[in-house]
């Protein structure tokens, strides 16, 4: 049985978020300033929801988020794909025992000409969509069409698992690259 | 190894562009280009803009010519020293002169570094960077006076001459009080040597860097880029920059030059490369 959660962050799962691929001047510096501070926010017993990439990405926001804000003890795991897994036991959560998730995922990568997969006309509206449901607190999309627009939402729809998370806190929602990303925030 | 010129300190991995800056109506390249005051004031505030860290000031061309004395060089140069520093406090100054005299003044005007090109021909000019806390640049010539042309010159091995008497060189600055890390090693291409040795020194400059000190090369336009390609002056831009980056793959840290924004960005895309330097914006395939 799932617990009651707390708090959920939503960041994307572009890999110029991670350490090893930085170069001197910040390409998503906007993006990377929401997404620590959302992170910051979610406390210090954290797991992480996405793909194996995303996991990844999740990872090292985390650690970079535990260096920025000195919370001590974070933790993380990637869902083993049926629904998110809740806390091990153990690390402290923020409040009330309930575990916080950071998941991973992103809208189409067809925004524009220049976009990873090109343009599409589809994306916009695609992203528009999800981009409603995500800030209603419950994800829905075409699978089908996602995968045709290189959308990232293997974490995104783990969401939908947690529960009615209410209306989110948007952070960041922007395509600066024809990838849609966002930072959002649920719970209390 | 951190350089310190006077009151600016750089990292270990930052490589320096060093502008030359002419106050000569006759030198190879620019042609009395920035003879008149003016001009070189101009000549400054461009590099700079450009993202010089170091500007060279030289009173008397490298080459043969009109005898020019220690009076005549210190009215090219010292006055415009104080000039630039008084209008740019944060650039290196850097003054390319052989004499103690004209090192002294320039010094007392506000420069930070003696370019000393002829290779310790005047033994004092330590003792003057010494007296100043200024920094200095040890060059290797093989022993030529002064503004002369080599004229048969062989060396058994021109790499081990030019570590061997620069280190010397070094050494004997260090001692004389000059601090540590404003102290800068050049093999000083075509000085004292034909095309050959200039290009032996470049294919080999990692055992210079190898000895610790800071390597400056000074590549520009020179005429052993031309006869390699059989190019004269004003068509050697490619061929420098070539050079520029066997010499920065193999580490040097000072680019003694005429075109700050080329020898920068190919400094720089050779030390990206070399994983010395982060790309400076990366997105591609990254999204």
């Amino acid at each position: 049985m799932t617990a009651a959660v707390n708090r959920v962050v939503l960041v994307p799962g572009t890999l110029a978020l991670l350490p090893e691929y930085a170069g001197r001047e910040d390409p998503v510096a906007e993006l990377r300033a929401a997404a620590l501070a959302a992170i910051a926010w979610l406390g210090p017993d954290v797991q992480v929801v996405g793909d194996e990439q995303g996991a990844r990405v999740g990872a090292a926001l985390l650690e970079a988020a535990a260096v920025s804000t000195t919370l001590a003890g974070a933790r993380c795991s990637t869902s083993d794909g049926g629904g998110p897994s809740t806390s091990d036991g153990g690390g402290s959560s923020t409040s009330g025992g309930a575990p916080a998730y950071l998941v991973v995922g992103n809208g189409s990568a067809k925004r524009t000409e220049k976009a990873p997969g090109a343009f599409d006309e589809r994306a916009e509206a695609f992203d528009a969509g999800l981009g409603a449901s995500l800030r209603a607190g419950w994800p829905e999309f075409d699978a089908r069409l996602a995968e045709q627009l290189w959308a990232s939402v293997e974490g995104i729809a783990r969401l939908g698992s947690l529960g009615d998370l209410g209306e989110a806190q948007v952070d960041y929602d922007d395509a600066p690259y024809g990838v849609q990303y966002w930072v959002m925030r649920w719970g209390a | 190894m951190t350089l310190r010129l006077r009151t600016n300190e750089f990292a270990d991995d930052a490589t320096l562009m060093m502008a030359i800056v002419n106050r000569t109506p006759d030198s190879f390249y620019d042609k009395g280009a920035t003879w008149a005051e003016d001009k070189a004031f101009e000549r400054v505030a461009l590099v700079a803009e450009q993202g010089a860290e170091i500007v060279d000031i030289g009173g008397i061309k490298a080459a043969p010519g009109v005898e020019i004395d220690a009076a005549e060089e210190k009215s090219r140069v010292v006055d415009f020293v104080a000039r630039v520093r008084e209008a740019f406090p944060q650039l290196v100054i850097s003054v390319d002169t052989w004499r103690a005299e004209v090192g002294d003044a320039v010094c007392a005007a506000g420069a930070d570094v003696l370019n000393d090109a002829w290779g310790g021909a005047d033994p004092e000019l330590v003792d003057v960077a010494a007296a100043h806390g200024a920094g200095i640049i040890c060059t290797h010539t093989g022993g030529a006076t002064p503004r002369t042309r080599p004229y048969r010159v062989e060396y058994d091995d021109v790499v081990r001459s030019a570590i061997d008497d620069t280190v010397a060189y070094a050494e004997r600055a260090l001692a004389a009080g000059v601090p540590r890390d404003g102290i800068v090693i050049d093999p000083a291409h075509d000085f004292g040597k034909n095309t050959f040795h200039s290009l032996e020194l470049t294919r080999r400059l990692g055992e210079m860097v190898e000895t610790g000190w800071p390597v400056l090369v000074s590549l520009s336009n020179k005429d052993f880029v031309g006869e390699s390609l059989d190019l004269p002056v004003g068509e050697r831009l490619v061929g420098t920059l070539a050079a520029t980056s066997v010499a920065a793959l193999a580490g040097a840290r000072i680019y003694r030059v005429h075109e700050v924004v080329e020898t920068r960005l190919t400094v720089d895309m050779v030390n990206v490369i070399a994983g010395r330097l982060l790309p400076k914006r990366a997105i591609r395939g990254l999204q």
